[in-house]
């Protein structure tokens, strides 16, 4: 176990290294190219150097518009980002695991058709014009959902976490459960229209995950025990088909990740797209290395982590661990 | 030799000729290679055929609906924006810029994205492993945010935001031929071409190329949906196309403030993305489909 971590974090630190390596050209590059600050008079390496050690001490720059340290401000927005993408995952998880098993158990039937048309629908809609869509919505129905910003600007919450979700249980005694509410009701909208674009992915991968495991010889076993279909699925294949999307969906995080920026920026949400987007307009460009390192920092560990709760939870995985055994 | 046997002559087709006919079974996908078809022959030769120029401005029909609607002019099918330019022309031309740099961008990706991937996966050692690292590293880049990058440090402009939609999905790309090219490599016909002493060249060329034929056609499918929706997401952030280019994605941007005043200036470039994307997907499933079945 204590070599497999090793391994990994090694990989870890190396593509980390890699991240900075690019985060400092285009340091330099901005601010060669809009001469910011001063120009530095010493060689690259050293430069790079001096600024590896600033980010090791947490000191991404500060901006250029409100002098604030921007490694803080841009954990903030992206807690919110983060919040989004929680909720939407939750909810198309809920929506597309059993129409991908649907799909894959009755394959090439017309329910598998249906299924997979809505997924390609899912796929094709651009998720910057279903939220526009989606802003004319309420529009129609009354102002229960509402469609821009994080939160009623009557609240006033204090940041401890960043989670708004979580800051605003908080502060109960002061707002009692409104403030929670009001915040449900503004994440509502925007979690909707990015769960179109993961229900249609989620569905897929559940779909192939399940064929696969439909397909496989110890399910022909079972069948052959005399074994019911009911019992089959629920007690052999879907301990074996839902761990492999895992690693699948991981992959596309950073996919999940640009399309909550873009819907972020749709719905005016406080969240890192909108926070990268404005300040490029306004042309504070130092951002862009802070906000990218944060982004590309959270992916690098949360891939780690889902290794290693792959490895804890599936079998198939577990070998990983012993190859130098 | 008199036997004649140009009647009953046994005829072996050769594995693309069995996939097209297979294909050709499949009404639907026929269908939707045709609309596609159509559809860059119409983004090719539109300024021909185009019934308004698509910046003739008209101050005497201005946020006309679709004619269908109460109010709509038969001169403008698909009604005018609020400053009396012709809806369907305009869109004829969105679909130019975004259909093509749709498939310039798909083309050229696919082509290095191959090279690069099969490159990484018949070498060994270093190159390999360094690769294998850098890959690591832009891939956890999300695209948008690689494309802001890129277009920040070379300023917005539709060529600029094509060449970043491209790096952007350049690492993608590489990383599914890679994961395709190496899973092939383990197959036994693969372990007897390099025991008949084949050079990686023809390793490629009569081993593997033949064999990847349906997942590429995934990978290729997603790529091009995916530049599709990127082109469009940047030209709406307003870093792609400046005006007076016209692409699917600023058309939406551009009258975002006359949502409440007239919603189809809004809906119809939205459902022409959804409709290119639609038809690419099903033609792409099609022979998807098609293949699978003349391989088994």
């Amino acid at each position: 176990m204590l070599s497999f971590l090793i391994r990994r974090l090694n990989l870890l630190l190396i593509t980390a290294l890699i991240l900075t390596i690019i985060a400092f050209m285009i340091d330099r590059t901005v601010t060669i190219s809009h001469a910011t600050t001063t120009l530095d008079q010493r060689n690259y390496i050293a430069q790079y150097f001096s600024y590896l050690w600033q980010i090791i001490n947490g000191n991404f720059g500060y901006s250029s518009i409100d002098q604030q340290g921007l490694l803080k401000r841009g954990l903030v927005f992206f807690a919110s980002t983060l919040e989004l993408c929680f909720v939407a995952l939750l909810f198309s998880s809920l929506m597309a695991i059993p129409l991908g098993l649907l799909a894959g158990l009755f394959r090439n039937t017309k329910l598998d058709y249906m299924i997979m048309t809505i997924a390609i629908i899912g796929l094709a809609l651009p998720v910057f014009w279903v939220g526009v869509m989606a802003i004319l919505l309420p529009s129609i129905g009354g102002d229960i959902l509402p469609v821009d910003g994080n939160l009623s600007l009557v609240y006033d919450i204090p940041v401890v976490t960043g989670f708004l979700l979580i800051d605003t249980l908080l502060v109960t005694e002061q707002y009692g459960f409104f403030a929670f509410i009001d915040r449900v009701a503004h994440l509502i909208l925007p979690a909707l229209v990015l769960s179109f674009f993961l229900i249609a992915e989620i569905v897929r991968l559940t779909r192939h995950s399940m064929t696969m495991v439909m397909r496989s010889n110890y399910i022909q076993t079972a069948y052959a025990k005399g074994f019911s279909r009911t019992k089959i699925v629920f007690t052999h294949a879907l301990k074996n088909a839902l761990p492999p999307i895992i690693p699948q969906l991981r992959l596309q995080l950073s996919t999940i990740l640009s399309f909550a920026m873009t819907v972020e920026i749709v719905f005016n949400l406080n969240g890192i797209g909108k926070w990268l987007f404005i300040s490029l307009k306004s042309g504070d460009y130092l951002v862009l290395p802070a906000g990218m390192l944060i982004i590309t920092g959270f992916i690098l560990i949360f891939s780690i982590a889902t290794e290693i709760v792959m490895v804890l939870i599936s079998p198939l995985r577990r070998g990983s661990l012993y190859v130098d055994k | 030799m008199l036997i004649n046997n140009g009647f009953n002559e046994d005829k072996i087709q050769s594995p693309l000729r069995y996939i097209w006919s297979i294909f050709k079974g499949k009404s639907i996908a026929v269908v939707a290679m045709w609309l596609m078809i159509i559809l860059i022959t119409t983004s090719i030769l539109s300024p021909w055929f185009m019934p308004h120029s698509p910046l003739t401005q008209d101050p005497e029909s201005m946020l006309l609906p679709p004619y269908w609607a109460k109010g709509g002019n038969i001169n403008h099918i698909l009604g005018t924006d609020d400053l009396g330019r012709d809806t369907l022309s305009r869109l004829f031309q969105g679909l130019q810029f975004t259909l093509g740099g749709a498939l310039t961008i798909t083309f050229f990706v696919a082509f290095l994205g191959m090279v690069i991937g099969a490159g990484a996966a018949l070498t060994k050692g270093v190159k390999a492993s360094v690769l294998h690292h850098l890959l690591d590293a832009l891939l956890a880049i999300p695209s948008l945010l690689s494309a802001l990058i890129l277009i920040t440090i070379f300023g917005p402009s539709y060529t600029n935001c094509l060449i970043a939609i491209g790096l952007s999905l350049l690492p993608q790309f590489i990383r599914a031929s890679y994961i395709v090219i190496e899973q092939e490599l383990s197959k036994q016909y693969i372990v007897a071409l390099q025991l008949d002493g084949a050079t990686k060249t023809r390793l490629f060329r009569y081993g593997i190329l033949p064999n990847i034929l349906e997942p590429t056609i995934t990978i290729l499918n997603r790529l091009f949906t995916m530049s599709i929706i990127e082109i469009a997401t940047l030209g709406f952030l307003g870093f792609g196309a400046q005006l007076p280019q016209t692409e699917l994605g600023s058309l939406i941007a551009n009258s975002m403030e006359l949502i409440y005043l007239s919603p189809w200036l809004v809906t119809f470039p939205g459902l022409a993305i959804f409709l290119v994307i639609v038809i690419v997907n099903i033609f792409a499933e099609g022979l998807r489909h098609a293949v699978i079945e003349g391989e088994e």
